[in-house]
């Protein structure tokens, strides 16, 4: 689904935020990037969502070499991802059910279509009652739901949750976690950049950790770099974290009240991006269609 | 397009929210297109009247006021002497009052009646208008003849004005269309900063430029077309006050056009010209955003 191919990148300041990393990444799986600031984690995200080039190597996602996607086809590369901010990022004048449908207007989706998806995916993040209400009213793990929501209505095959839970109180962050875990067993591929290290290690999942541009552990490898040297003990925090969860639902949660509706694509437009396979969701899953 | 309809919306939502900026916007744009618009039907009509006199071949010479009648007959003789004339009528001082009565009115006759400002005259019509000035110069070698009205030197005068109305009007409105567009620009530009959150949104989930942009233009557009209607009624009430002071002043010896007849391809270029302004402005303030990316976007 993901992979990193011995990618650097160097920004014009000279800055190296990342220097030669390479990893995979399945479809379906839950990854947590942790890293100190300033550790390349967001130059990590940009350049998954081709918000940046990188200097060298080469980036794969669902087959695609992103350093050979041309700038008018970007688009189509992001409608396959759900992107939930830190700060939420919800526009004040709209109310939730507004902040959700811009996303979906923003690819061109019909308002028929928009009244139908927006009300489920807000019943999915338990805010169906509240979609009159503008975002000032709401309170911080409600406002990162909606961000949620609008995230997950264009039905993206990968979520980027650049920490979720940074703005939020700790109780909230998770249940916001325990949301984005239900995602990923209906299939989705779940990016998590946190620094919340008790949140990493409860939901037992895998860690990717990265310092001063290097991916000094990840679990899915049980690989650790210790020569490195970092400021904020990610390394002994998540060198021995477990395994990483399997690309399989989790049978505890209920997620009979999710959707698998599988990943829409506007009809009629250009499609230059090659999606690659959908999601396979398991047999417990009820889709109900858009 | 699927969702233009929304796009539409959009960008005439960005116009109200940044009423006063696009009013300022309005204001500079008409103003350009009414300068532009003036320059334009002065030059039309200065055209037709030129042509008009172009076209006709009469002359008026005057004669001296110490000569007689008899005297005047032989000057008309010796001027339908001359080759290149084709008749000469004779214009006597009584007729020639008559005519200015019907011209002026009995009021304003009166009072200019006293000073006793005619002369006998000929309207004299010549053959070929190529030899004009050699005919005027021989009609004016004979001894009587006190002037010649040359319609065709006043004709000469009136395209020089016009050709330097032109000159000033077209650097004018260069530079009108210029801070035209820089403020359509910074209008369009203000749009975006209070909307950057949803630009950066936007293209977060892949909104493609296309998408991000159109609202923009519309605004831009709108704008555009706005100030052509205003524009149009601007000049028609500015064309229709001009042509009653002159149509009073000159009477029927310089015809206005009337405006019934260049209404519609001023129109067309008004908002031609109105939505191409307004569209570059959308597009050079939009082009600069369109190139960030992410936090970018928000000046972060």
């Amino acid at each position: 689904m993901i992979d990193f191919e011995n990618v650097s990148k160097t920004y014009p300041n000279g800055t190296h935020a990342l220097n030669n990393v390479s990893l995979h990444i399945d479809r379906g799986e839950f990854v947590f990037i942790v890293g100190a600031s300033g550790a390349g984690k967001s130059t990590f995200l940009k350049l998954i969502m081709r918000e940046e080039i990188a200097t060298s190597g080469e980036i794969i996602i669902n087959g695609n070499k992103l350093s050979r996607l041309k700038k008018r086809d970007v688009p189509y590369l992001r409608r396959h991802m759900g992107i939930v901010f830190q700060d939420f990022r919800l526009i004040d004048k709209m109310n939730v059910f507004d902040n959700v449908a811009f996303a979906m207007r923003a690819v061109g989706e019909s308002s028929a279509a928009v009244k139908k998806r927006v009300p489920y995916v807000l019943d999915l993040v338990g805010l169906k009652d509240k979609m009159k209400d503008k975002p000032s009213e709401l309170s911080g793990g409600e406002q990162q739901r909606v961000s949620l929501a609008r995230a997950l209505v264009n039905n993206p095959e990968i979520i980027i949750a650049d920490e979720p839970t940074g703005n939020i109180d700790p109780e909230l962050s998770h249940e916001i976690l325990e949301l984005l875990t239900q995602i990923n067993s209906m299939g989705t591929t779940v990016l998590v950049v946190t620094h919340e290290h008790e949140l990493v290690r409860e939901f037992n999942q895998r860690v990717i950790t990265i310092d001063k541009g290097k991916v000094i552990s990840d679990s899915a490898e049980e690989m650790v770099d210790l020569s490195y040297g970092y400021d904020e003990g990610y390394a002994e925090t998540y060198a021995e974290a477990p395994a990483p969860a399997p690309a399989q639902p989790d049978a505890d949660v209920d997620i009979s009240s999710f959707s698998a509706a599988p990943a829409e694509e506007p009809a009629g437009e250009e499609e230059p991006y090659d999606a690659g396979e959908q999601p396979q969701y398991p047999d417990n899953v009820v889709i109900i269609p858009d | 397009m699927k969702g233009f309809g929304y796009l539409v919306k959009e960008g005439f939502k960005n116009i109200y929210t940044n009423r006063i900026m696009t009013i300022a916007s309005i204001c500079v744009l008409v103003s350009c297109l009414v300068l532009t618009g003036a320059a334009a039907l002065f030059s039309v009509n200065v055209t037709a009247i030129v042509s008009e006199v172009e076209k006709n071949n009469e002359t008026t010479v005057y004669i001296l006021r110490d000569r007689g009648e008899i005297e005047a007959k032989q000057i008309g003789s010796q001027i339908e002497a001359i080759d290149n004339v084709e008749s000469a009528v004779f214009v006597s001082k009584s007729e020639a009052v008559e005519q200015y009565k019907q011209t002026l009115g009995e009021q304003l006759f009166d009072r200019i009646k006293d000073k006793d400002p005619l002369n006998d005259a000929y309207r004299v019509v010549i053959k070929d208008l190529e030899k004009y000035d050699d005919t005027v110069k021989q009609i004016k070698a004979i001894d009587g003849v006190e002037s010649i009205n040359d319609r065709r030197e006043f004709a000469q005068k009136l395209s020089t004005i016009s050709n330097l109305v032109n000159l000033i009007s077209i650097a004018v409105v260069a530079a009108l269309i210029i801070i035209s567009l820089f403020i359509i620009a910074n209008t369009i530009r203000a749009t975006m900063y209070s909307r950057r959150f949803e630009i950066s949104i936007m293209k977060s989930v892949g909104a493609t430029n296309m998408f991000v942009r159109m609202p923009f233009l519309v605004e831009g557009m709108v704008i555009g077309i706005i100030s052509a209607a205003l524009s149009t009624g601007a000049v028609a009430l500015l064309y229709e006050a001009v042509k009653r002071v002159i149509t009073e002043a000159a009477g029927s010896w310089i015809t206005v056009l009337p405006f019934s007849q260049m209404v519609v391809p001023l129109a067309i270029s008004f908002l031609v010209a109105g939505i191409l302004v307004g569209f570059f402005g959308g597009f050079i303030s939009i082009r600069k955003y369109l190139k960030k990316e992410g936090n970018e976007i928000l000046g972060w």
